[in-house]
């Protein structure tokens, strides 16, 4: 038995159980990255040292039988926008290369109390801006399925380590889909939680009114567990709710919706056969299914790439150079603002703060920044409307399966087009799953996506689980070795 | 051609909250750089801000004061531009959604009432402080320091209609929101300390126009003398330049204190584009009626109506003026004199020209313990009961202000009462009469003016405990019949 492939709760039992301890299971993971590593680069710190230490207090928990968390013992693996104290936050950018946070991230706060280990910091597209983790300062990361191909992005780091087996979980960034698409790219799941319901305190802001915690898992259980853990109304985040999850029934009195304009062009027959996959199975319970058409999801990419690059271009503005992180020299303060800033980002960050910055100048605000915020609240308002009728709606996770690395780098817009059915969840602030599925004919995991209206998380992944139960996914890549 | 100049003010007050508008460090003030900060006043990656309730209630305070229509679904906005000491390179503040707007402050010049018509009060965040070394300016400085204690401190900023004619109006409206803001005990309204900041826009045009003419903004006057010199200053320079034909241009200038003299700091024409737009840390502030009514009862009596209640003692608007803008003590101190003796000016002499004109004299800044308030009354009595003269009065109250003791006993010990008794009065006039036989030939003979020198004689024999009109009254009874 491989414990690195067994889901929390199965190692949870074997640790309470005494059959299985957390310094095995780590030595296991640890093995798994060391493996790993070299083909895949999933991560850009690996805390081998402390983790033994923690490890070793676990044992002495689970053999004392005093330990109260299903998380206790478990290695989860965090993106590097995500702070934990007296370690390096690197953003993957030349920028905080050498930045260590003095404080711990919300989410971090809640899995320490829970004793989780944390086996290391991943790789991610810089400031979480991309598809691909291809836009990385420090190397790309490898699909763990094939490394031919990405393993998506901007949490890349984070699926592939799950996927390798390097840690049990992880923690990802979601501002377009940067979980759920590269959770699809490498056959697991993928959640974004309702906007709000996990503290953004200590998450290196990209798109503050989009970015949302979510967790990277094999299972849906999996994801349950750390949803439960990290959710939580935070004094220190404005925008945090408090976690009041409405009751949606998950059964098969439940109403299923398909969505029309993400079953169209653009959209892979293969992509499209893992909804109607999903359909059949659901019809053949008893769930009621219907064809939903939400027209404005087709503006979602031009929305998106208004609003998210429009927060950026302020949220990245604190790097200066002025008080942390690298400083280019010149003559004068702004020289080296300047000098900083055109060194330190990479091209991606640089052309979405121009895109930010020119939305949001006078004479052109009204023109795109204003009416992108206006097309935003006419989508919540359908969504809304939506899930008068509709418990559920269904979509493919991602137009294709992976794509090749390199073979999107050359054209931004066809990367955007990536995130076309992962993004609407974001601007309208659902909750949002990706559930492996299947596999394309090239051997490459593919998912379907969940939505359910705000603070309906829990109903969204007990449903999840149900579909997760009939599709018997093997998720066990062979690629990697 | 007659030319009339038009000024609007904007002002930032620094409230005197607890602790900074967006997170918990305390506001301190010192002068040891960098003691109060942490990762959000500082802007480290993923830090957010939280708004400071209680500076929400003293802007909402300093809103309703004024008269200002609430805007009970404000909203926070970025304000972006770059400079070393904004940690994140942007400021929070407000847009088009401020806490209040067209409000109304009632000012007093002399005996006369003006209305000064506020277009808008709105909160902000307070930035750094930066020391440029070398020339003081950041373009050519060699190095700055920061010091960023004061980054993050609440700011309200209050922005007056284009409606204030002369340097005089500008003192008097700066005179009534420093006292406003003391009396809502939002700030310390310490000038010296920065408490509150001013910068004016001047423009001149023809009598007759109704345009304005090309605004000029002067930055850099740090008390009333530099507002009401730097205006004048303006003023006067953009008459000449229009009488001469010069076109004034559109720029931001500064008061240069020692030259007494403004100066081109930067032309409008490269101003910043500030990028506003709504924060998305912020979710929209609501004021609910709920909120607004509590913070009403927390308005205590305005200048303006504590001027219209002085007025009704007999005061005058300037001297009720002057007394509302005294301090708290003072205040006091008149009603309760006021209440005993019934007679205002006396009671508003004494207060405000012996009683302070001594103790300024003397350097004592607080009034001693044993000082009672019915001293004054009891003063005042004693004069107006012709038991001391107003020279006695005076010395007793030098008296009281240095030692433990009471007005009646002062006057006691130094034999200050003044002797009514005409019949004793009397004898002593007939011993002055003999010694100045030659003084009394003179009157005789029509030099009436010289009884004067006769009761100064009596004073002066009789250590001032003389009444001075009942002996010169009966000077002249005797020597004239």
């Amino acid at each position: 038995m491989d414990a690195s492939n067994l889901s929390i709760r199965e190692i949870n039992s074997l640790f309470t159980k005494k059959e299985l301890k957390p310094s095995e299971l780590y030595s296991k993971v640890f093995e798994n990255a060391a493996n790993s590593e070299a083909a895949l680069h999933a991560h850009l710190t690996l805390f081998e040292e402390e983790n033994i230490k923690k490890a070793a207090e676990s044992d002495k928990r689970f053999s004392n039988g005093e330990s109260t968390s299903l998380l206790d013992g478990i290695p989860i693996a965090i993106k590097d926008n995500i702070n934990i104290k007296n370690y390096k936050t690197t953003c993957s950018s030349k920028m905080l290369s050498n930045y260590t946070s003095p404080y711990d991230a919300t989410v971090i706060e809640k899995l320490k109390e829970q004793n989780t280990l944390f086996t290391g910091k991943t790789n991610l597209d810089e400031f979480a801006m991309g598809s691909s983790t291809e836009n990385s300062a420090f190397g790309l990361t490898k699909n763990p399925w094939n490394t031919d191909y990405v393993p998506g992005g901007s949490s890349g780091g984070s699926a592939a380590s799950v996927g390798a087996r390097s840690s049990i979980a992880a923690l990802g960034s979601d501002t377009g889909g940067s979980i759920r698409q590269p959770a699809s790219f490498c056959g697991l799941v993928g959640f974004k939680p309702t906007y709000g319901t996990v503290s953004r305190f200590g998450l290196v802001a990209f798109a503050s009114s989009l970015d949302q915690i979510g967790p990277i898992t094999k299972t849906v259980d999996d994801s349950r567990i750390i949803f439960s853990s990290i959710s939580g109304e935070d004094s220190r985040d404005a925008t945090s709710v408090i976690n009041n999850q409405l009751d949606i029934p998950s059964d098969n009195t439940a109403t299923i919706g398909v969505i029309k304009e993400l079953m169209e062009d653009g959209i892979s027959d293969e992509a499209k056969n893992e909804v109607n996959k999903v359909v059949e199975i659901l019809k053949s319970k008893g769930y009621k299914v219907k064809e939903i058409s939400i027209p404005i999801i087709k503006l979602s990419i031009s929305i998106y790439y208004l609003i998210a690059p429009a927060e950026c271009s302020a949220n990245l503005a604190r790097f200066d150079g002025v008080r942390y992180g690298l400083r280019v020299d010149g003559n004068t303060s702004y020289e080296m603002m300047e000098n900083t800033r055109a060194e330190g980002f990479g091209a991606e960050v640089k052309r979405r703060i121009l895109l930010g910055t020119y939305a949001l100048s006078a004479g052109y605000y009204d023109e795109y920044y204003g009416k992108a915020l206006q097309a935003r609240k006419e989508m919540i308002d359908e969504f809304a409307k939506t899930f008068k009728d509709i418990d559920y709606l269904i979509s493919p996770t991602t137009p294709t399966q992976a794509f090749k690395s390199g073979e999107k780098t050359s054209n931004p817009l066809e990367m955007y087009m990536s995130d076309l059915c992962t993004i609407p969840a974001n601007l309208a602030g659902l909750p949002a799953i990706s559930i492996p599925t299947g596999l394309s004919k090239d051997e490459l995991p593919l998912g379907v996506q969940v939505m359910s209206k705000p603070l309906s998380d829990n109903s969204l992944l007990d449903f999840s689980e149900i579909i997760e139960n009939e599709v018997q996914f093997d998720g066990q890549p062979k690629g990697w070795l | 051609m007659s030319l009339k100049p038009t000024i609007g003010i904007e002002t930032h007050i620094e409230l005197n909250t607890n602790t900074k508008m967006f997170c918990r460090c305390a506001v301190v003030d010192t002068d040891e750089p960098n003691i109060s900060l942490c990762p959000t006043c500082i802007g480290l990656p993923g830090a957010l801000p939280v708004p400071n309730k209680k500076a929400i209630e003293f802007i909402t305070l300093l809103a309703l004061s004024t008269g200002c229509e609430i805007t009970s679904k404000g909203m926070f906005h970025r304000k972006n531009y770059f400079y070393p000491d904004l940690p994140k390179n942007y400021q929070i503040s407000q847009f088009d959604l401020p806490v209040g707007l067209n409000g109304e402050l009632e000012i007093v010049i002399d005996e006369n009432k003006d209305y000064i018509q506020i277009e808008r009060v709105h909160m902000e965040e307070d930035t750094g402080k930066s020391s440029h070394s070398g020339s003081g300016r950041i373009e050519s400085a060699t190095s700055t320091a920061l010091d960023f204690n004061r980054s993050g401190v609440p700011l309200v900023e209050i922005v007056t209609k284009p409606v204030i004619s002369s340097s005089k109006q500008a003192v008097a409206y700066i005179e009534e929101l420093r006292q406003l803001s003391i009396d809502l005990n939002i700030s310390e309204g310490r000038l010296e300390k920065g408490n509150l900041r001013f910068d004016a826009n001047i423009s001149v045009a023809p009598e007759d126009s109704t345009e304005l003419g090309t605004k000029v903004e002067i930055k850099n006057m740090n008390s009333l003398r530099s507002l009401e010199r730097a205006i004048d200053y303006e003023i006067q320079r953009q008459t000449k330049a229009l009488e001469d034909g010069v076109e004034i241009v559109q720029e931001t200038r500064h008061w240069d204190e020692n030259k007494e003299v403004t100066s081109t700091m930067r032309s409008k024409e490269g101003s910043a584009d500030y990028r506003y737009f709504s924060d998305p840390d912020l979710p929209n502030m609501f004021l609910s009626d709920q909120f607004i009514k509590e913070v009403e009862t927390l308005m205590p009596l305005l200048p303006k109506a504590q001027r219209e209640e002085l007025m009704t003692t007999g005061l005058s608007l300037s001297q009720s003026n002057i007394l509302s803008k005294s301090d708290d003590w003072i205040k006091k101190m008149y009603v309760k004199v006021f209440d005993q003796t019934k007679d205002s000016v006396a009671s508003y002499n004494w207060i405000t020209g012996e009683l302070q004109g001594q103790m300024r004299k003397a350097n004592i800044e607080v009034l001693p313990e044993w000082f009672n308030d019915d001293y004054l009354s009891e003063i005042i009595e004693l004069i107006k009961s012709n038991k001391i003269s107003f020279t006695s009065a005076k010395i007793i109250l030098t008296e009281i202000l240095t030692t433990e003791t009471t007005p009646s006993k002062v006057a006691e010990q130094k034999n200050l009462f003044q002797e009514n008794d005409s019949e004793k009065i009397s004898e002593m006039i007939n011993q002055i009469i003999k010694e100045n036989q030659d003084i009394v030939d003179r009157i005789k003979s029509g030099e009436d003016k010289l009884v004067g020198f006769l009761v100064g004689q009596l004073m002066k024999q009789s250590n001032g405990s003389v009444n001075p009109g009942m002996a010169k009254e009966l000077l002249f009874k005797e020597l004239k019949g």
